[in-house]
């Protein structure tokens, strides 16, 4: 087995990538205008509060957290269930079917490159600007090293969903509303869009076991030493429950896509 | 290694059909009903085809020439009947009977849209792990065949029609595969571009001894490439035979149409028993004939003369 195969597909993802230079400028853009939003709501939210303080987390400490989930987001989006809809539909699956190389394998490392494109450019820009406003609120030492790891992690367990809800597209033609609420289901739970620190204790608990979790609570935390990532057992045990759900959803979308390719190669597309 | 490129004993192949409801009341009972149709798409096909040949795989539209391919390429199981692939049962080894065989459907490309063509070399050569050496002699190869220059460093969504097919076969053809399978290669191109596309196929099937499975309803292609015809019609093969065969079916017919005050009439003509030119002449005597169109005989009546004539 060699990997010069999966390089060349990253290699020509980040091409690809590259290629559509406006998209990225317009992705930077609309993240500036989401952003200004985000900071208006919150600080509202704050102002409304009248304590400095909200569930353990200051207002620069919340803000430092969206910014960075949105900037992660970019960088861990995935359009593997949009693609996968239109080349069934459009039948262009088949000469996806007909490479090589395992469907799941090739379609992990071609989109490998993209995710190396925007974390090059949307994330580390971002991640060097938060640095510098904030001016030493993050803290720089083994958790950027510690960060890379989860990063990689909440990468596989992520393209475990998009893998479980993609192959669900080969059951219904219309993948649309499916898609929405897996959208909204991750970002509402993975901590994207409301940091995790503000759910109620219990559903808090709840979602703490959650695959979701793992995608972006767990990869912010450790970048900045929350959760418990600065002792070693605390850190072991966010990793543990990142690798657990990886390896979970891993196997299960290896089986069910297994079992949804034999009914189609049986009953046909 | 046998001589054989692809054995197919016996194969069948049934779809599950939901029967479908007129109507929005039909459509909601749709929703929950479990009444299926068997339909048979491919019924009891062999074939055997050797190393190096070219073979026309013909039949009308709906007939099961794309389900036959599908079962060699491994993306179908047939339902019955065994098939063999350079040696391997196609859909339980689907990914090592990947990397020996290749396809060109003529509507859909494989190459990466946005890179160049040479990009999109460069990366199948990685993928099917083509040594350098072998991947270069291809490439001064298909230089030999054909003007490449101009495609090679064009993106691949900026090329035309014709350019593009003729970039994915010469992308199904690059790791040197035992197979290569062309669905409709030709379909939607101009003249030039046609004859440019089958020197190319048969100059690669020269060179590498490639065997091709070529499905076309051009008659053109057929004539310029394949030795051997297999026709099949409803799912079952209905014709097996070289072409010199075929020819004495349809060589020598040609449909004549004259438009004859605003209609226009169409006469099969058999060359063996008349010529065109006295049909026109005889015509001619009764009628003004204002316009005269000569078409090869299509597939369709090549079969229909085939279930007449028998084979």
């Amino acid at each position: 087995m060699s990997i010069r195969k999966f390089l060349a597909l990253t290699r020509a993802g980040i091409m690809e990538s590259l290629h559509y230079r406006l998209g990225i400028a317009v992705t930077l853009f609309a993240n500036l205008i989401y952003l200004v939003l985000v900071y208006f709501l919150w600080k509202a939210v704050y102002a409304s509060s009248g304590v400095d303080v909200v569930n353990g987390m200051t207002f620069t400490d919340t803000m430092i957290y969206l910014i960075l989930a949105t900037a992660l987001f970019n960088f861990l989006e995935m359009f593997v269930v949009w693609d996968m809809s239109r080349s069934i539909q459009s039948g262009k699956i088949i000469l996806d079917l007909l490479k090589p190389m395992d469907f799941r394998t090739y379609t992990f490392w071609s989109y490998s490159g993209s995710h190396v494109v925007q974390f090059v450019l949307t994330f580390i820009p971002t991640f060097i600007v938060v640095m510098i406003v904030t001016g030493g609120a993050i803290p720089m030492g083994l958790n950027l090293l510690y960060f890379v790891v989860s990063t990689l992690l909440a990468l596989i367990v992520n393209f475990g969903i998009e893998m479980l809800v993609a192959t669900l597209c080969l059951y219904t033609e219309s993948t649309w509303g499916i898609n929405i609420v897996k959208e909204t289901i991750v970002l509402l739970l993975s901590g994207a869009s409301i940091p995790l620190a503000f759910f109620p204790e219990k559903v808090r608990e709840v979602i703490s076991y959650l695959p979701f979790r793992a995608v972006y609570d767990i990869p912010l935390s450790v970048l900045l030493g929350k959760a418990g990532s600065d002792s070693l057992e605390g850190l072991l045990k966010l990793w543990g429950l990142q690798l657990a759900w990886a390896v979970v959803l891993t196997v299960a979308g290896i089986i069910f896509w297994n079992i949804s390719v034999k009914k189609i190669t049986v009953n046909g597309g | 290694m046998s001589d054989e490129a692809i054995l197919m004993k016996g194969v069948c192949k049934d779809f599950k059909v939901l029967n479908r409801h007129e109507g929005l009341k039909g459509s909601i009972k749709d929703l929950f009903s479990r009444d299926y149709k068997t339909v048979s798409a491919v019924k009891d096909v062999s074939l055997t085809v050797n190393k190096g040949e070219i073979v026309g795989y013909l039949g009308p539209n709906g007939a099961g020439k794309s389900t036959t391919i599908k079962m060699m390429t491994g993306v179908l199981e047939p339902t019955s009947g065994e098939i063999l692939v350079n040696g391997l049962v196609p859909y339980k080894d689907r990914t090592k009977n990947c990397e020996n065989i290749g396809v060109v459907f003529g509507q859909r490309s494989q190459l990466w849209w946005s890179l160049p063509l040479i990009e999109s070399f460069k990366l199948l050569r990685d993928i099917y792990m083509v040594p350098q050496k072998e991947y270069d002699d291809m490439i001064a190869l298909y230089r030999s065949l054909v003007d490449i220059e101009p495609v090679l460093h064009k993106p691949v969504r900026q090329m035309s029609l014709g350019q593009r097919t003729l970039s994915d076969i010469l992308a199904a053809f690059l790791h040197n595969p035992g197979i290569v399978f062309l669905d409709e290669p030709t379909i939607g191109l101009d003249v030039s571009m046609k004859s440019k596309i089958r020197d190319l196929i048969l100059g690669l099937n020269k060179e590498k001894h490639t065997t091709v499975i070529l499905t076309t309803h051009d008659m053109g292609d057929v004539d310029a490439l394949c030795k051997r015809i297999v026709i099949i019609d409803k799912g079952s093969k209905i014709y097996d035979n070289d072409i010199d065969h075929l020819k004495s079916y349809f060589g020598s017919y040609r449909t004549l149409r004259m438009r004859i005050g605003d209609t226009w009439e169409e006469r099969l003509i058999d060359e063996k028993e008349t010529d065109v030119m006295s049909v026109i002449a005889e015509t001619q005597a009764k009628h003004k004939i204002k316009d005269i169109q000569l078409q090869e005989i299509s597939t369709e009546e090549v079969i229909k003369k085939i279930y007449e004539g028998g084979s």
